[in-house]
């Protein structure tokens, strides 16, 4: 009697309660409620006449009025899915596959949309090609009859986010096509195969299943687009979810209703797919059987007529990566008539657009000039884009690290031994968020907490006043969940379970064991989850549109808002130069993550020693002291 | 100093001991010898504490452990992969038990220095990562962490299976040496006989959970009480009935009834038939070069039999040479035909 007591006051015991309740409380507080909310709001609307009508909303949908939004994100989708595809396989062949000259400078260009992607990217692109964008502006001086606006609509979301949504592709096609083996190429060479018909029979086999992964994740992109629909105006699921959530009854029928119904018909669209992505993963990959694996070597084409169309494709791929980058990093060390001209400046560089502040001078209707003090200032001078930034960077800071914290303490538990059924109801409890888009998770937190009827939050109404940043922590810690589980998961499988045992073979308790053995060989995995997940939500846009606020303005808003300011001169007219520092800006801090993450991050203990020992020998040499 | 009684592991319906009984006496070098899954291992996790037996008893120095926490036990492990902490030094890999035992600072300094004089580490290579040292390296390291907070045991897990064959061979003397230095009680886990019967002072034969014999490496090689035992250690020829009829016709004591055996050494070719002894004719149908000695395979008719000739430089056989293949009777081990043989069902 006296031992199970003594078993239940021991720390790990209690440890175990306490976490038992918060994962609990996370996934029926922060996931379940409010998506069962936001479905049974669907069903919870009343007609003209004031009396309830469950089925209001389905009859309205079935009208035709609605159906419109789920039409063009399934055609966005289904053109991106081919479009991706193309431009993806196609970067990936020729920086890997075939031997393209200049191919490291290619592979540079095409994973640019690595360090700038969503509203930056979006932007960077209307920057270029808008209807006042510097490449439209030069077309118009040569063709004055061109439609200046030809940039917007469908075709301007497709053309972006197909480039934009390479970067999988960069990443994990890169990967697989490493991962095969030469000698199955020299093998079909070697049989009579011509080089066409080797990467069509025996390359391209291999890989299916990472096409298949990305293909799904690309569909679902283009299902779920928010920036890009936004910003160049076209009309799908997101941008209407959020435009329904903040109108109100008084201006059409059933708003919020209308907006849970899409996100939900959004939810089963994405849930079909995962789980075809998922049965699909369960089949199993392609796995090489082979024991001594070469390196896969660059392919000639040896057909000079194809090898000069293939050089040309991939440099005009390369263009179209580059033009935006190369401008806007150029634009941003431009004067404020240069960018309004859009013009370069050669005699004429300036920091304005990063630091400082300057006059503004500018003509009245009534022909006199007239000084607007400051009015052109910086991104480091603007209080509106400085106080963006900060939000976003404490925001986003908190909630990768909450995202990391809840992830690891889970993964500690899941791996072991006597927490195997336990263990799979955590994981899944994790995993939860991935089913949903994330515009269902944030619309539903925006209806089910703007209250002060939920008890378990205090009764407070979380979408008031400062409380909203609160909720964006939660909304984008739950969204970070699957993505950590998934990355920081796959690093606890690499710890070896003999660790453990001689940890605790030498005297140590479970949870020293984990903080002193465990979490040392994860961390670096760890800080690059929360590198990643910081980066992602640092220019995050879909989730800050949502819960856009006096309070709750982020960088990714500030940066919309910057589209918009242009016109209104006299006040904050350097919006255009802010934007590209903006991007410029985004560009260094992600590129500087990636850096940490893939670079200095992914140094093991023996590679830091050897680096300090190079690095003290170094110094050693240049004060003349001997080693 | 160890006693194993009447062990009994179970997982789940399967049982993977059955009543295990071993005596381990103080600073013996005893080895848990078997092939995969016949229960070697387990038994080593049941005596430092990772599984629980259903029944039976661990006890060490008089004292019964078997439901002491893993982390009491004051028993060594090395491991089969060393389970190095890979985030750490050389230095805190070895200091990480004194740590825990809450040492002081220069009392743990001077232990870990010590240990590592002992195993040969020097002062460089404590400040090193272990993925910075050799796989010689990393087992003199695992040594000295297991051996640095006193244990009265120390266990180790198929430690050279990892390495290739020369550092093996190097290690495993390294390894006798070591234990014969510090005099520490040593349970070694191998499936390989070879390394068993170079180690150990006495062997464990593991089979299907059950202990088949224990005894000196000269006893389970040279008289093996089952006919697994004899199969698994060494190489063996099974011979066939009308060449036991031919034993039996000169030596009463053979058995046509049993399985017999003999050793391939134990035969030789081309020499003088001496009374007692059998001669049989062959065809040399193979040969295999091993630098020190040859082995033949010899068509008799009625079976191939294997044969170890030293390679003197000058007796050398040719495939397809009639040879005389002497066989002395005495040699045979016989077992009764009711026990299995390996992958006999």
């Amino acid at each position: 009697m006296n031992s199970t007591l003594d078993r239940k006051l021991r720390p790990e015991f209690l440890l175990r309660v306490v976490g038992v309740a918060f994962f609990a409380y996370l996934f029926f507080g922060f996931m379940l409620l409010p998506c069962l909310n936001t479905l049974t709001s669907i069903f919870n609307v009343k007609n003209a006449a004031g009396e309830r009508d469950p089925l209001a909303v389905i009859r309205f949908f079935l009208a035709g009025s609605m159906g419109k939004y789920v039409w063009n994100s399934l055609k966005l989708a289904i053109l991106l899915v081919i479009t991706v595809n193309i431009v993806g396989i196609s970067i990936v062949l020729l920086t890997e596959y075939f031997d393209i000259r200049g191919a490291r400078i290619l592979r540079l260009g095409y994973m640019t949309t690595m360090i700038y992607s969503g509203v930056a990217l979006v932007t960077g692109y209307m920057f270029l090609y808008a209807s006042d964008g510097i490449l439209t502006t030069a077309l118009k001086n040569t063709f004055p009859n061109m439609n200046s606006s030809w940039f917007s609509g469908f075709n301007a979301v497709l053309f972006t986010m197909t480039f934009a949504c390479t970067s999988n592709h960069a990443l994990f096609l890169r990967n697989a096509i490493r991962g095969i083996d030469y000698n199955t190429v020299e093998a079909a060479r070697n049989m009579g195969a011509k080089p066409f018909k080797v990467l069509w029979k025996v390359v391209f086999p291999t890989l299916i299943p990472t096409l298949f992964s990305l293909t799904v994740m690309t569909f679902i992109t283009g299902l779920c687009a928010m920036s890009a629909p936004t910003l160049l105006g076209y009309d799908s699921i997101n941008p209407e979810i959020v435009r329904l959530a903040g109108s109100s009854s008084a201006d059409e029928a059933f708003p919020q209703a209308r907006a849970a119904l899409l996100s939900i018909i959004l939810a089963m669209f994405t849930i079909v797919l995962l789980t075809v992505l998922s049965a699909y993963e369960r089949k199993g990959h392609y796995l090489s059987v082979s024991k001594t694996k070469a390196k896969l070597q660059k392919q000639k084409i040896n057909n000079p007529v194809w090898n000069v169309l293939a050089h040309i494709y991939a440099y005009v791929l390369f263009i179209i990566y580059m033009t935006p980058v190369v401008m806007i990093v150029i634009f941003s060390f431009q004067t404020y008539s240069a960018i309004r001209l859009k013009k370069l400046d050669l005699g004429n560089w300036t920091l304005i657009n990063y630091f400082g502040q300057q006059d503004y001078e500018y003509l009245t209707g009534r022909g006199k000039y007239k000084t607007r003090v400051g009015s052109i200032s910086g991104v480091f001078a603007n209080e509106a884009t400085l106080g963006g930034i900060k939000l976003s960077f404490v925001l986003s800071a908190l909630a990768a690290a909450l995202a990391c914290v809840i992830v690891v303490v889970a993964c500690n538990y899941m791996f072991q031994k006597n927490h195997k059924k336990s263990g799979v109801v955590l994981e899944y409890a994790l995993l939860f968020p991935w089913l949903l888009p994330t515009i269902l998770i944030c619309y539903s937190y925006r209806t089910y907490f703007n209250s002060n009827s939920v008890w378990y939050v205090g009764n407070q109404n979380l979408y008031y006043a400062q409380n909203v940043r609160l909720l964006i922590v939660m909304a984008y810690t739950v969204t970070k969940l699957p993505f950590s589980l998934r990355m920081i998961k796959a690093s606890f499988y690499s710890i070896d379970e003999e660790l453990e045992e001689a940890a605790r073979n030498l005297g140590a308790r479970k949870i020293y064991t984990f903080l002193r053995v465990k979490l040392p060989i994860v961390l670096p995995s760890v800080l690059a989850v929360f590198a990643l997940n910081f980066n992602a939500l640092f220019t995050e846009y879909d989730m800050s549109a949502t819960f856009a606020s006096t309070y709750g303005t982020s960088y990714a808003m500030v940066i919309q808002a910057m589209c918009r300011e242009e016109g209104l001169y006299g006040y904050n007219v350097n919006a255009s130069g802010r934007r590209c520092a903006s991007t410029v800006f985004i560009m260094v801090v992600s590129g500087i993550i990636l850096y940490l993450v893939y670079g200095v991050g992914a140094r093991d203990l023996g590679e830091r020693l050897e680096a300090k020992d190079r690095r003290r020998k170094f110094f050693a040499k240049l004060t003349g002291k001997s080693t | 100093m160890i006693r194993l009684n009447d062990i009994v592991v179970k997982f789940g319906a399967f049982t993977a001991l059955h009543d295990i009984n071993v005596h381990v006496k103080e600073g013996e070098f005893f080895t848990f010898l078997g092939p995969s899954g016949c229960g070697k291992t387990t038994t080593l996790r049941t005596i430092t504490g990772f599984i629980e037996p259903v029944s039976g008893s661990v006890v060490v120095k008089g004292q019964d452990i078997t439901h002491v926490p893993i982390e009491d036990r004051n028993i060594g492990i090395v491991f089969q992969s060393y389970a190095l902490f890979p985030t750490m030094t050389v230095y805190d890999n070895i200091a990480f038990g004194l740590k825990i035992k809450k040492l002081k600072k220069n009392e743990i300094d001077a232990k870990v220095r010590d240990i590592a004089k002992k195993v040969d580490l020097s002062d460089e290579q404590l400040q090193k990562a272990v993925s910075q040292l050799s796989g010689g390296q990393q087992q003199r390291v695992a040594i000295a962490r297991a051996l640095v907070t006193g244990p009265a045991i120390i266990c180790m897990d198929e430690p050279l299976s990892n390495l290739d064959a020369k550092l093996r061979v190097q290690l495993r003397n390294e390894l006798k040496k070591m234990q014969k230095d510090f005099g520490i009680t040593t349970i070694y886990v191998t499936h390989d006989q070879e390394e068993a019967l170079t180690l150990s002072d006495r062997i464990a034969v593991f089979n299907k959970g059950y202990i088949e014999q224990i005894g000196t490496p000269n006893e389970v090689y040279n008289f093996s009480k089952t006919e697994f035992v004899c199969n698994f250690i060494g190489d063996i020829n099974r011979l066939s009935d009308e060449v036991v009829q031919k034993a039996a016709a000169v030596n009463s004591e053979v058995n046509p009834k049993k399985h017999n055996y003999v050793r391939l050494e134990r035969l030789h070719v081309n020499v003088d038939l001496q009374p007692g002894q059998i001669g049989l004719d062959g065809v040399v149908t193979m040969r295999e070069y091993y630098g020190l000695y040859i082995k033949y395979y010899i068509d008799l008719g009625s079976q191939t039999i294997k044969v170890i000739e030293k390679n003197d430089g000058v007796r050398i056989y040719e495939e397809g040479q009639k040879v005389q293949v002497v066989l002395d009777p005495r040699d045979i081990m016989a077992y009764e035909p009711s026990e299995k043989t390996e992958g006999e069902e």
